[in-house]
Order: C-alpha cells, then structure tokens, then sequence
C-alpha cells in the first residue's frame, strides 16, 4: 500500500479508497482526525499504527453509536443526548445505586455479590458474534462462545465460569426465501451454530443451559448469536492494576492470520464479497488450558492484572491493560501458528483462546512451572514500563509509536439524526379462532413455541454437577424450564453450602416492530418473572442488555434504539434492577438476490439473573398433584400486538398491552413471599403463545391434566377470550398452591391480582371453560405431541 | 478413623474433576487431584492411595478417539496402575473415564490388558445430554452398586458411548458374570445388550457412562417436587460404596 507513505497529503476521497481498501470501516471524520493527529508529529503513520487506531476506534470496541450524541425527533419534539448509552443504561445503575453491586460496567463483565457470608461474587456478561456466524456459523459459534468465556475468565483477576447461555436468532425454516449469491440458508446456519455452541461448551466443561431460539424473517441473512457466561470470583479478586516493570505475558493459544479485522468487520454491513478469513478457528481444549492455569495462578497469586484477547488480539489486550502504564512489546517473541504473517498482523489478529497476564518478574518462573504442569504455552511479549508510551517492534522495525492517550481519546463523534417511526395500531376487537383447541394444536407447533429438546440435549446442560433449574424439566425431562438454577459446587467446594443462583432472559422484537418502548418493559418483565418462577429473590435482580439493531445511518432504526433504551431506564428503576454490563451490535442488515433490504428488527435481549438462597426450593414449571389448586397470578389486558397467535392468523388486532410495572413489581413481591413460604408446587410464566400454552406446558410437562374455568380470571375491561387465552400481555404467571398451603397463600396474596382457575387432575386432559361454556378440551399426550417437534 | 485416600486423575481437558472430587469429599474419603503429568513427573505415585477415579470430560479433546491419548499417557506407567486394580483397590471411571478404561484394556478385564471393546461414536451420531432408567444388575459383583434399588435414574452427556465388542465370548463372559451391572431400559446410544456400565471379576473396578455425581443429592434431578426432599439420591451411594469398601 504506497498510500500510506503519503498519508499525510491525502485527499478525503483518496482515504476514503485506502480505507475501504485496508477495511478499517473508518468513517470520513475519524479519517480526517487520524491525519490531524499525525500531520502534527510530522511523519507518516505507520501500517500498525493506523490499523491499531481502527481497531480502537471500530464500533465494537468504542461503541460509538450508542454511546454517541443523538438528537431523537418525536413529531415537533426533539430531544438531545450527548451519550444516549449514559443517559439511560447507566443512569438507571448510578440512580439505584445498589450496594451488592460489586463492578459495573467498567470490565470485563459486571460483578454482583452471591452467597451468603460475601465471600463470593458473580460475574455476568453477554455479547453477539452475528456477523461471523452469518459467513461461517459453526467457526463464529464456536469463537463467540470462546470469546465470553475468556470475558469471564478476564474480568478480575479471573472468575470461574459456571454457566453459559445462548439465544439465537435464525430466518424462518418453513419458508421458500431466494437467497443473495454467497448467503447461506437459515437452516445450514442454525445447525452450524448450534454444532458450534455444542462443541466449545461442551469440550471446555461448562453447561450450556440457559437462553432461547426464536425464528423470524428479519433475520435471513443477519442471524443474531447472543452467548453469555457467568462465573464466580472470591471478592478479594476484583480488582486488578498492572504495576510498571511487570511483564506481559500471552498464555493459551497462538497467533495467526485468523481473525483479521474482525472488529473493524462488524462495523459495517454485511456485503456479498464478504469472505470468512475475518472469522477465527475455534480450539476449546487451548481454553480449557488457559482455564485451568489461571484458575490455579490466581488464588497463588502469581499475576497482577488479566485481561482476554478478544476484538483487535493484542493491540486491544495489551492497549486496554497498558492505558495508563504504556506498553513495550516486542512482537518476535509471539508464538506463531503461521510464519507468513506481517508484523502488524500479528498485532492485531484475533487468533482465540489467548488471554494477556501482568506478571511481576519475581513469579515467572513460579508461572512458567504451572503452565509447563497443564501443557499450556505461554511467551513473554515485553513490559509495561509506565512511561505511558505504545511502543511495539518486530526485530529492528518499528510497528506502532504512538501515546497510549491518542488511542483512548480523541475520538470524533458525529451527532446521529433519529426519529419515531410512525405504526398503524388497530385497537379493534379481534376475530376469533374457529376452534379454540385447534388454535392452540397450532400455537404448540409454532416455531417460536415449540420444543427445543433436539437441540438443549446437544448440550452438555448439567456439567459440574449443578444445574438444579434445568431447561429441561418435569416427570419425563422434557418440559421447558423458565430459568436456569445454578448451584456453583465446583466454584465453591462446599456442598453443605446452598446458595445458588438463577438466570432467565426477555427477548421480544414482535412487540419491538410495534412499540419499542414497551418491548424493553416487556423484556425486562419477563426477564424477571422467568427468575421469580424458579423461586428466585427478585429484590435482587441485575440485569444485562444487549442491543442488536440494523444500520445506525437510518433514523427510523435509531428512533427505536432511544424509545427501547428509554425503556430500558424506566423499567429498570421500577424493577430495581440495575444494568451491570452490557453491549450492542448495529449494522446487522443485508440485501436479498433481489436487491430487497433485509433489516433485523431492533432486537434486545434482557438477561437477568438474581440470588436463589436454597436451591433445594428451586420452583419447576411442571404441575406435581393431582387436586392442587391452579391460580392465574397477574391482570390480562387487552391487545393481540406481537403475539405468536396474531402471525398464524390475523385478528386485526395489534394494540401492545401497557406494563403496569408498578403493580407487577407488587404482585412479584408477594409471589416471593409464597414460594418461600412453601406454597407453591409449580410456576411458570405466561409468554409466547399466551395462557394456554403455559398452561398446556404444566400439564404435559407433569403427565397430569387438570379442569379450569377461567371465568376468575384478574382482566382489563372488554377482554375478549380470544385475548385471554392466546394473547401476551406480560406480567403474568401460572401458579400451581398447594393445596395444604392454600389460605396461607391466599394470605400472602390478598388484594393483589391472582385468581383460582381450576385444578390439577389425574385424567390426561387439559379442559378449559369460562363461564359454564366450554372452551376446549384437549388430550395432553395429543398436546404435547404438537409441540414436541425435532428442530433439528 | 483415617479417611480413605482418593485420586481423581485429570489431564488436559478433564472436565467433571471437581465435582468428582466433591463427591468424594461428602462420602468420607480424603480426594486429591492429580495431573497425568505429575505422575509422569514422579511428583505423586498412584499406589500411594486406597481409592482412584478416572472423572469425565474431554481429556486431550476427544483426538483420536475418546479416551485414547490419555490411555497411552498412562503405558507407561501401567505396571502401578495394574498392581492398584489387582490389589483390588477401588477404581471407578465416569464417562470419559470409563472410554480410558476400556482404551487401556483394564475393562473388559483380561490378562494381557488388550483393548477388547469400545465406546463408539452414538447411532444418532452426535453428543446427547439427557436423563435415562438405568437398571441395576443385583447379581453382580459390582461394588459400585450395592444397595441400589432396581431401577435408577442418571443423567448421560457423550457422543461416544455405544459399547461394543468385536468378540462374542468377551460378550458372553461379561454377561455370565454379571459385569455389566447396569444396563439402559431404553437404549440411548446402541449399545450392544443395553450396556452402560461393566466391572472386572472382583467388581472393584468399574467403568459407566452416566454420571453418578450429577444425581447425588434429589435437587439435582429434574422431576422432584418443589419442596425439599431426601437429600442423598442414587449417585451418591456409588461413592459411599467405595469408601466403605476401603474401610
């Protein structure tokens, strides 16, 4: 690239073309403020040098977009924010300002406290790797998966992981689409997702048992991969400094041409020339290495500061650990999977399984005998020297030479232009299903519905001996638990010790189409009532967002981002539940054969998790015995918007029911109190595919059936049945009392929305009436057949 | 009285290490993990412990076939490894730990320590995880499973568990000594007679599939009630077995 010899004197349309040509997704501003930077210190950039500013300064690393100005247009309205991310997500953190949360936002993962003596906290992160799954899905599976859990094992001193989670998001597999050259289809992405996810997790030894999968057109050509992880870290370990004179250190794998430029390629659209060389080669068992050194150097103390190589490899590491202290690397003494590689490229490349160490001189040698006893490699790459000078060399040729405060400030910011996209909302009476048990046959059926088991039993859920809420429960394990329970015995060593923990998930872009601000109460909601419904403490919910969205260059696209973070900041400070980390993904949108958009739906995925004190009295969502009470918990408002039901058939309904929060977070409190109190045999939350599917699920999921009359039901005025039995209002759960504890239930409960429904029965049917009319009657093995489809 | 000494063998990627060891622990016995290699090393020696589990995982990533680089780590050391089992000193290998027993040739037992059988790849050819019956055989030796009811419940989780033998008489000789002492009541992986566990003669050393430490205690399995129960459950008498034994 001669180009670069004469950076300095180039035009803005000639580094557009050099930018364009080097793929650095620098935009026309941040080119122009890179060329300011330099003309100042009067000689040309060097090749490192401007890859190590894309790097930094990509949207993945800077998060530019949501953390950057926008001035949002409401009709004649307009609002301002100079950092929309701080001003809603973190100001909910800093309003609540809750005392168990240990670290926010400022690592790896967030920290909250667990267990009972404050001996322990729990590190939680979730992040997407979409674009490499949409060119390589099992390699971009496998390298997501991979690249959380090192956020894991790199926050702190190091946290271990006990728990992964994964969502996904895949086209439909039931539709014809004619696919742009080079695309891949929904179903050979899904499954080389899912092999990935199946293969890391299980070869590292972490359960995979949390999450979801939901299918929808907007996804075709940019499916969403969200992977997250939690691990615990003794509290003393949180904090981490790298002192001048220590040496850094790169243990695991080695560096190779794999992964350039993955960073600066998820700052821009998916184009047809895309290649997979920006997608990394995934290896769980150099991981598993690194796992297994780090845990054992940690409690020795034999290191000052970690931190993973994830997007930018060593530039990002090292720059991140050496902000304040500079860096000195020398890049010859990096172990190579590959001798054809540039200085620069090993710089930056983003090879996996690598994680950066601050190692005092003194303990290298200690260091170096425990890798070389778990057959882990390791080289020393150089020293922070505290002078806070990058200096990084190959041999006699300098790479990078730059001050560590022009990488880490100095970035230019444009304000962004949003504005609320305008939604035709029908409010009118929805049309009726013929046939409401045949209604439901299909709803089970939905994709968005039904069972995931041919995939969750691809994953190793249950390694370490902890997963006490598992995805699949009841009598036959099969039946789909809300949240996932983790009692941490392999972190912890103590059995005798019970504490545990839950972590369920919110995730609603049909609602998001039609009102983004109620989709983040929506998801949050149900985030929450997922943990309450496997016996959770939800006083004490942390939560994480993660933001997937289209271009950032169309206002429409974000408009919604600031309506749903908007949300995010109300429902938080009503839940009480504050942001710990978190992440965002744009420019997820991509052109069909036809040249048609293909534009994600703004997608947010809410993980939540919060302290199971016992988790002996982890609560599952199958009905136990026959007799009990069945209770519906939660008012039913009206409005079919976003619901599985209103896809298969149209009501001409699409009003999105407002979340009173207020009286949720009430009603929540109470439902706390009864399981606690023992009064609660099975829970389960009313999501997608409304009331009958929960209550389809309890029933199959326990072999027992039961008679209900819905006329009880807590509704808003004018309910239609329609809207009661397949309508998604949130804020609502399926509770089955028993019967023993029933006035001490009703106790717990009075004057809150909750309503006897029925009772569970011995006769495997589900029959359902209101009023004396019957609804429908249904086989429950005839159910459960619908819905138990193989996916995969 | 003196704990029972356990060695919880790990290598690269031995990944259910800690829960085997915690199980261990909760029994009475005194476990320890150590790492093939500091046995090559001579840091630790196998015969200077009463107890021996060889835990699941994916040691050395499943190369080659599961279980088999960390048998040909052990070669050289097989001259203990035999005297320990000999002595009929306590070994139980979990998954993964049961393919390095079978790799090695300890299971099924014979004199030139061959290797007479396999856990191949499952019929539906990928890795499932999911909880089976297991039927338990009364007549055998097993030491592992005295005391268990019938039937009992555990969970699997590999994709390479169907267990095969080239040769009809080693299948005859496991079933006329009642070595495989438990058995799937409905067959997850092809195996040949619903195989899932065998033993050696003495029923001191024992291979399965299933994970008896991931049903230890009743929470730990998906069907119980919402209300506190017994706490111990069927894994849990598999690691008690052992201790008593050694006492």
């Amino acid at each position: 690239m001669n180009e670069l010899a004469e950076f300095n004197s180039l035009n803005p349309k000639q580094l557009e073309a050099l930018d364009k040509a080097a793929g650095w997704s620098l935009n026309a501003a941040e080119l122009a403020e890179v060329q300011r930077q330099f003309r100042k210190t009067d000689r040309q950039p060097t090749r490192g040098e401007l890859e190590t500013i894309a790097q930094t300064w990509s949207e993945h690393c800077k998060h530019k977009t949501f953390s950057g100005p926008v001035a949002y247009r409401d009709g004649p309205r307009t609002k301002k924010y100079k950092n929309l991310f701080k001003e809603t997500i973190v100001k909910a953190t800093k309003t609540l300002n809750r005392s168990w949360c240990l670290s926010v936002f400022k690592d790896n993962a967030g920290i909250v406290e667990f267990g009972k003596d404050g001996k322990w906290g729990l590190a939680f992160k979730a992040e997407t790797h979409n674009h490499p799954c949409a060119v390589e899905p099992y390699g971009g599976a496998e390298t997501g998966v991979g690249g959380v859990i090192r956020d894991i094992l790199g926050v702190g001193l190091g946290a271990k992981p006990v728990l992964n989670t994964d969502t996904l998001c895949f086209g439909r597999l039931d539709r014809k689409y004619r696919l742009p050259k080079n695309a891949l289809g929904p179903e050979r992405v899904m499954r080389g997702v899912v092999e990935g996810v199946r293969d890391y997790g299980n070869r590292i030894g972490i359960p995979t048992a949390a999450g979801g999968i939901y299918f929808d057109d907007g996804y075709l050509l940019n499916p969403l991969v969200y992977v997250g992880c939690a691990g615990l870290i003794p509290v003393d370990k949180i904090k981490k400094s790298v002192v001048p004179g220590d040496l850094i250190v790169s243990i695991g794998g080695r560096t190779g041409r794999d992964g350039i430029h993955g960073a600066t390629f998820s700052s821009a659209n998916i184009e047809e020339e895309t290649g997979s060389s920006a997608v990394q080669i995934g290896h769980a068992v150099n991981e598993k290495k690194a796992l297994d050194v780090l845990m054992r150097a940690r409690d020795l103390g034999l290191y000052n500061a970690v931190t993973d190589c994830g997007a930018g490899g060593f530039s990002s590491a090292i720059g991140e650990l050496g902000s304040e202290t500079g860096a000195r690397v020398r890049l010859e003494k990096a172990l190579l999977k590959d001798t054809r590689i540039e200085p620069w490229e090993i710089w930056v490349s983003e090879s996996q399984e690598r994680m950066i160490l601050s190692v005092p001189k003194s303990k290298l040698k200690r260091l170096a005998a425990l890798l070389g006893a778990e057959n882990c490699e390791y080289c020393v790459l150089g020293e922070f020297p505290g002078d806070g000078r990058l200096l990084v060399t190959h041999g006699d040729a300098l790479v990078v030479d730059v001050p560590m405060a022009f990488l880490h400030g100095g970035v230019p910011n444009l304000e962004k232009p949003a504005v609320k996209r305008s939604v035709k909302v029908s409010g009118k009476t929805p049309v009726a299903p013929k046939d409401f048990g045949k209604a439901l046959e299909a709803l089970l059926a939905h994709p968005n519905v039904c069972s995931r088991h041919s995939i969750i039993t691809q994953y190793d859920h249950e390694v370490q001996g902890g997963t006490v809420g598992k995805p699949l429960q009841g009598r036959f394990g099969d039946g789909p638990g809300d949240a996932a329970v983790i009692w941490p015995q392999t972190a912890t060593l103590d059995l005798k010790d019970y504490s545990g923990f839950a972590v369920g998930h919110g995730f609603a872009p049909a609602v998001g189409r039609l009102d983004p601000y109620q989709m983040a109460l929506h998801s949050i909601d149900e985030a929450v009532r997922n943990l309450l419904a496997a016996g959770a403490d939800v006083s004490r919910v942390a939560i994480l967002d993660n933001f997937c969205a289209a271009s950032p260059r169309d206002p429409e696209v974000m408009g919604d981002l600031v309506q749903a973070a908007e949300g995010c900041l109300d429902a938080a400070l009503a839940y009480g539940a504050p942001f710990i980390s978190g992440k965002d993904s744009f420019y997820n949108q991509s052109r069909d054969a036809d040249g048609k958009e293909y534009p994600i739906p703004l997608s947010l995925l809410i993980s939540a998790t919060a302290p199971v004190e016992d988790v002996r009295r982890t609560v599952t969502i199958n009905f136990k015995e026959a007799g009990n009470p069945v209770y519906l918990a939660g008012v039913s408002l009206r409005g079919m918007g976003g619901s599985v039901y209103n896809e298969l058939a149209d009501t001409g309904n699409n009003a999105v029911a407002g979340l009173d929060m207020k009286a949720a977070v009430k009603l929540y409190a109470a439902l706390a109190r009864a399981m606690k109190a023992g009064c609660v045999a099975a829970a389960h939350d009313v999501s997608q595919g409304g009331l009958a599917v929960t209550l389809a699920e309890m029933a199959f999921s326990g072999g027992l059936g039961a008679e209900l009359d819905l006329s009880a039901a807590v509704r808003e005025k004018g309910l239609t049945v329609t809207e009661l039995l397949f309508g998604e209002s949130p804020a609502r759960l399926v509770l089955e009392v028993t019967k023993e504890r029933e006035t001490e239930f009703l106790k717990i409960v009075k004057g809150l929305p909750a309503a006897e429904i029925g009772y569970v029965k011995e006769e495997p049917e589900l029959s359902a009436a209101e009023g004396g009319g019957q609804l429908f009657s249904a086989c429950i093995e005839k159910l459960k057949t619908c819905w138990k489809k193989e996916l995969i | 009285m003196k704990k029972p000494r356990a060695i919880i063998l790990r290598g690269t990627a031995t990944n259910c290490d800690i829960e085997t060891f915690n199980s261990f622990k909760y029994v009475g016995a005194q476990p320890e993990l150590v790492h093939i290699n500091q046995l090559l090393a001579g840091e630790k020696k196998v015969l200077d412990y009463d107890l021996m589990a060889f835990p699941g995982g994916f040691s050395y990533g499943d190369d080659i076939s599961a279980g088999k680089i960390y048998a040909v780590k052990m070669a050289r050391l097989s001259k203990d490894f035999k005297k320990f089992i000999k002595g009929r000193r306590p070994v139980i290998g979990i998954c993964n730990g049961f393919q390095i027993l079978v790799k090695t040739g300890f299971l099924p037992e014979n004199r030139a320590n061959a290797q007479l059988s396999t856990l191949y790849t499952n019929d539906c050819g990928h890795f499932i995880a999911k909880w089976t019956r297991l039927k338990v055989n009364r007549r055998s030796p097993c030491i592992f499973t005295k005391g268990l009811p019938d039937e009992i419940e555990l969970p699997i989780a590999h994709g390479e568990g169907k267990f095969i033998v080239e040769d009809r008489e080693v299948l005859s000789a496991i079933t006329a000594g009642d070595l495989h002492a438990l058995t799937y009541a409905e067959n997850p992986n092809g195996s040949m007679l619903d195989i899932a566990g065998i033993c050696s003669r003495s029923g001191t050393c024992f291979g399965l599939m299933p994970h008896p430490e991931r049903n230890f205690f009743s929470w730990q399995n998906p069907g119980r009630s919402g209300a506190v129960r017994g706490a111990e459950a069927a894994g849990f008498q598999f690691f008690k077995n052992a201790v008593d034994y050694v006492r």
